[in-house]
């Protein structure tokens, strides 16, 4: 395998992770607290593309809509039941609630399921694309052009239109929000359903070549939650740019060294970050004063 | 008498309902006795998970891990080297506590979010090491062959005696947390874990209770690995997976997360919960999450919680009766000669912005000073770094004499500074009696000299009600009252009229001024000139971080320099 195949795999990884990071962050600045059941949301979404696939004997990227519409759904729902009646609870209230929200999911999927690892739908197909001397994954390069496209999609949603504006306005200041008339926990919901509806297309993405299977929500979730950590906490772009890093580092050690290496020098790495650098590596957005 | 059985109502009841959660099992012979074995193992595991949890309000993601840490010392020590129990249990106590120790120093600082995130990297690290360290741990498919739990050569059977053994060490470590967390310090952990700076600020060391919960938490958990290595005879890596510290901290969150026989009741129904739904099958873990989930929502104290508060309703005691008041020791006076306070270049800077700009300030024994200043002058960084809250870059605070900048606000608290916030920080969900107690720095004087202070502030009208539903003038003079029970050299207030009525603000100002009279010293920020110009003796005027005018009050707020900064410049002439 040459570096640049190797390359393209890692990218696509972390892109995928990357999706899951940003829906991470932002129901995480909607909230102020942290969705347990991120990583099983993405292990739902990739249980819908079987699904879905099942079904419809579609390619992945037709049932993307699908996925993406009924995703919302769960994430207005996973809200509903467990953040808004608890938000005015400490946050550790909502960590334990999306704790119990994960293990619903996660077992009703290997009640469904069973335990066994299953293959979503391929993007475009796979094989492999001749680009002059390189044979490079189809899957692989559809699935970072997904993941790029979902990501300006997000990103032109909350920097260019009035629905982003007040997304943001409600996640920065909802006490000051709601005076100026935005309604706060519609925006919440909003946020939620964006959250689940990244989780469900990074679900999906990355159901084909990794396969899903009913526990692989809380690695996710916490590879995430890293991300997060060290793109500086609340910050979208640092959170997808740490787990783009992630998905790269992961391949490349896991290749050069081992899946085991790869994952121990992971948790070591954000020990230490935590260690010596709290705010994380571009810094925290919000500050807390007295 | 009546009082003790009330008390031991709540117990009674819990024990009542675990019994008839485990009797159909316990009846069925040696499957019960296990089930019930394990049941205590569990409860040791979820009462050292409440110091942690439930009382310093961390989600320390890492009790699993320390569980599992704890089995294979036991279980490594036992089968390699053939250790006795007297040995390998202390050994299966220390390590987790040891770990917890060595990374309690970096992570128990971290705000939530981080703590979890750091505890449970913790926790995959050591998954990590057990798979893969198969020399020692014997890797994926465990290390075989732990014999049974025996002391001193004394062999304990498996059934009624490790039975016995399990719940012994489930009543002493009871008795211990019991000890750690009952009575007035359930009080003392609560305003921690809802609000540390004003726990801080009440001269409480926030970071000595997280760390004492934190390594009880681990020796717990080790103890509790430890029995589960001798009962199960195998130690694999599943006692180190996530399931172990989600049974944990459901235990918990469903038993009641503050109350030691929450810990023992969750135990107990949760152990026994799969079997009471066998017949679901694979469901029954989606029923447990939403049973957790449901508890979290509509009864966040847990069945303990919950059934305390029914009894409450059901049989309603007297009210108690108020503590006699008792007037606490004078403190030692501070020679008039010598400022209590003194700031020498005191500098604060918040990235580009110099909130405290080289600030020379003495407050003198006895006085009442007022400082004021337009919003953004810096009169409340003054406040926080006088207190220990903001650490300042340049300068020296001395009290009395004595250096305390740099110091935690806990030890400044403790020597004698307290102070009051500009929203008051109150338990709002706590009577005003035991919210005043807090500050009571000796445990047994507190209601006694908490009830003083409520006599001294006009407040023993409302010592029963809860804090959160009184209006704002009482709030203030309740944290007024708190902080006059810590018995301070120095009195802090940052901007103690605001929000308040007219009215309010007499009824505040006549207690400032009786405090002062009787020789408390008292420093008031203020953005209302008028309500501080009455009040003080003396006048301090902030701008910008600096001090532009200072002297009696009615000089000071004829100014031009004070006048042009609330008034903006080309009010001076017609003033003057």
């Amino acid at each position: 395998m040459t570096l640049l195949q190797l390359g393209v795999d890692g990218v696509a990884l972390g892109a995928a992770y990357a999706l899951v990071a940003a829906g991470f962050v932002l129901a995480l600045n909607a909230s102020r607290a942290v969705n347990f059941a991120h990583g099983d949301m993405v292990m739902a979404g990739g249980f819908l593309a079987v699904v879905l696939a099942g079904l419809m004997k579609l390619p992945g990227i037709v049932l993307l809509p699908f996925a993406v519409a009924l995703m919302a759904l769960a994430g207005v729902l996973l809200a509903a039941v467990a953040y808004l009646p608890l938000r005015r609870q400490p946050v550790v209230a909502v960590f334990v609630s999306t704790i119990a929200a994960g293990i619903m999911l996660q077992n009703a999927a290997t009640a469904w399921f069973g335990a066994a690892p299953r293959a979503g739908p391929s993007l475009v197909g796979g094989g492999v694309v001749a680009l002059g001397p390189f044979a490079l994954g189809r899957q692989a390069l559809a699935v970072i052009a997904v993941a790029a496209g979902a990501y300006v999609g997000l990103h032109l949603l909350l920097a260019r239109t009035q629905l982003g504006r007040r997304l943001r306005a409600a996640a920065q200041d909802p006490a000051m929000a709601a005076a100026l008339g935005i309604p706060v926990t519609a925006m919440t919901l909003v946020a939620f359903a964006l959250s689940a509806a990244l989780a469900g297309i990074a679900g999906l993405l990355l159901s084909n070549s990794f396969f899903v299977t009913p526990t692989e929500g809380g690695n996710l979730m916490l590879k995430a939650y890293i991300a997060a950590t060290i793109g500086g906490w609340g910050r979208l772009n640092g959170a997808a740019l740490g787990a783009l890093l992630i998905g790269l580092f992961e391949t490349v050690a896991a290749t050069l060294v081992s899946q085991v290496a790869a994952e121990a020098l992971l948790y070591a790495a954000l020990l230490l970050i935590l260690l010596l650098r709290p705010q994380g590596l571009f810094g925290e957005i919000a500050g807390s004063r007295a | 008498m009546r009082d003790a059985l009330r008390r031991s109502l709540v117990p009674l009841a819990s024990s009542l309902l675990a019994l008839a959660a485990t009797a159909p099992f316990v009846a069925g012979g040696s499957y019960g006795i296990r089930l019930l074995t394990v049941a205590g193992i569990y409860a040791l595991l979820a009462l050292g998970y409440q110091l942690v949890f439930g009382h310093a309000g961390a989600l320390s993601l890492a009790q699993g891990a320390f569980f599992g840490i704890g089995a294979y010392a036991t279980g490594i020590l036992a089968v390699r080297l053939g250790l006795d129990g007297a040995l390998t249990a202390p050994a299966s106590i220390l390590l987790p506590a040891a770990l917890a120790a060595l990374v309690a120093a970096p992570v128990l600082r971290l705000e939530s979010h981080y703590f979890a995130l750091a505890t449970l990297g913790l926790a995959q690290l050591a998954l990590l090491v057990a798979i893969n360290a198969e020399a020692m741990t014997g890797g994926a498919n465990g290390l075989p062959g732990v014999p049974g739990l025996a002391l001193l050569g004394v062999a304990v059977a498996k059934g009624w005696p490790l039975l016995a053994v399990v719940w012994s060490a489930v009543a002493a470590v009871a008795w211990l947390a019991w000890r750690a967390t009952g009575g007035r310090r359930a009080l003392v952990f609560r305003l921690l874990r809802e609000d540390p700076i004003a726990a801080e600020a009440l001269g409480i060391d926030t970071g000595r209770l997280r760390f004492g919960a934190f390594l009880f938490a681990a020796a717990a958990a080790g103890l509790a690995g430890a029995l589960h290595a001798h009962l199960l005879g195998v130690v694999s890596p599943e006692v180190l997976e996530f399931p172990v510290l989600v049974a944990c901290l459901s235990m918990v969150v469903i038993g009641g997360r503050a109350r030691v026989a929450g810990a023992v009741l969750g135990a107990m129904l949760l152990v026994h919960l799969p079997e009471a739904l066998r017949d679901i099958g694979a469901w029954y873990m989606v029923v447990y999450g939403g049973v957790l989930l449901a508890v979290i929502v509509f009864a966040p104290n847990g069945i303990v919680g919950a059934l305390s508060r029914g009894l409450d309703r059901l049989v309603p005691g007297a009210p108690a009766p108020l503590p006699v008041p008792v007037a606490p020791p004078l403190p030692a006076p501070v020679p008039p000669s010598r400022p209590v306070l003194s700031l020498r270049g005191a500098t604060k800077r918040f990235g580009g912005l110099t909130a405290l700009d080289a600030v020379d300030l003495d407050v003198a024994a006895g006085e009442m000073l007022g400082i004021i200043g337009p919003n953004g002058s810096g009169k409340t960084t003054l406040v926080n770094v006088m207190s220990g809250l903001y650490r300042p870059e340049a300068g020296v605070v001395l009290l009395a004499g004595a250096r305390i900048d740099g110091e935690p606000p806990f030890r400044i608290a403790r020597a004698g500074v307290a102070r009051g916030f500009q929203a008051p920080r109150l338990i709002d969900d706590a009577g005003v009696l035991d919210n005043v107690a807090l500050g009571v720095r000796e445990h047994d004087a507190a209601p006694g000299r908490a009830m003083h202070w409520l006599r001294r502030l006009g407040l023993e009208d409302v010592a029963r009600r809860r804090c959160g539903d009184l209006p704002g003038g009482l709030r203030r003079r309740v944290e007024i009252a708190r902080a006059m029970a810590s018995a301070p050299r120095l009195l802090l207030l940052d901007e103690p009229a605001a929000g308040l009525t007219p009215q309010e603000q007499d009824t505040l100002a006549r207690a400032l001024k009786t405090l002062n009279g009787e020789g408390v010293t008292v420093v008031v920020v203020e953005h209302a000139v008028a309500f501080l110009a009455a009040l003080s003796t003396r006048l301090v005027c902030l701008v910008e971080g600096r001090i532009v005018a200072e002297g009696p009050p009615g000089c000071v707020v004829r100014d031009p320099r004070v006048v042009a900064a609330y008034l903006g410049a080309r009010w001076q002439g017609t003033e003057a």
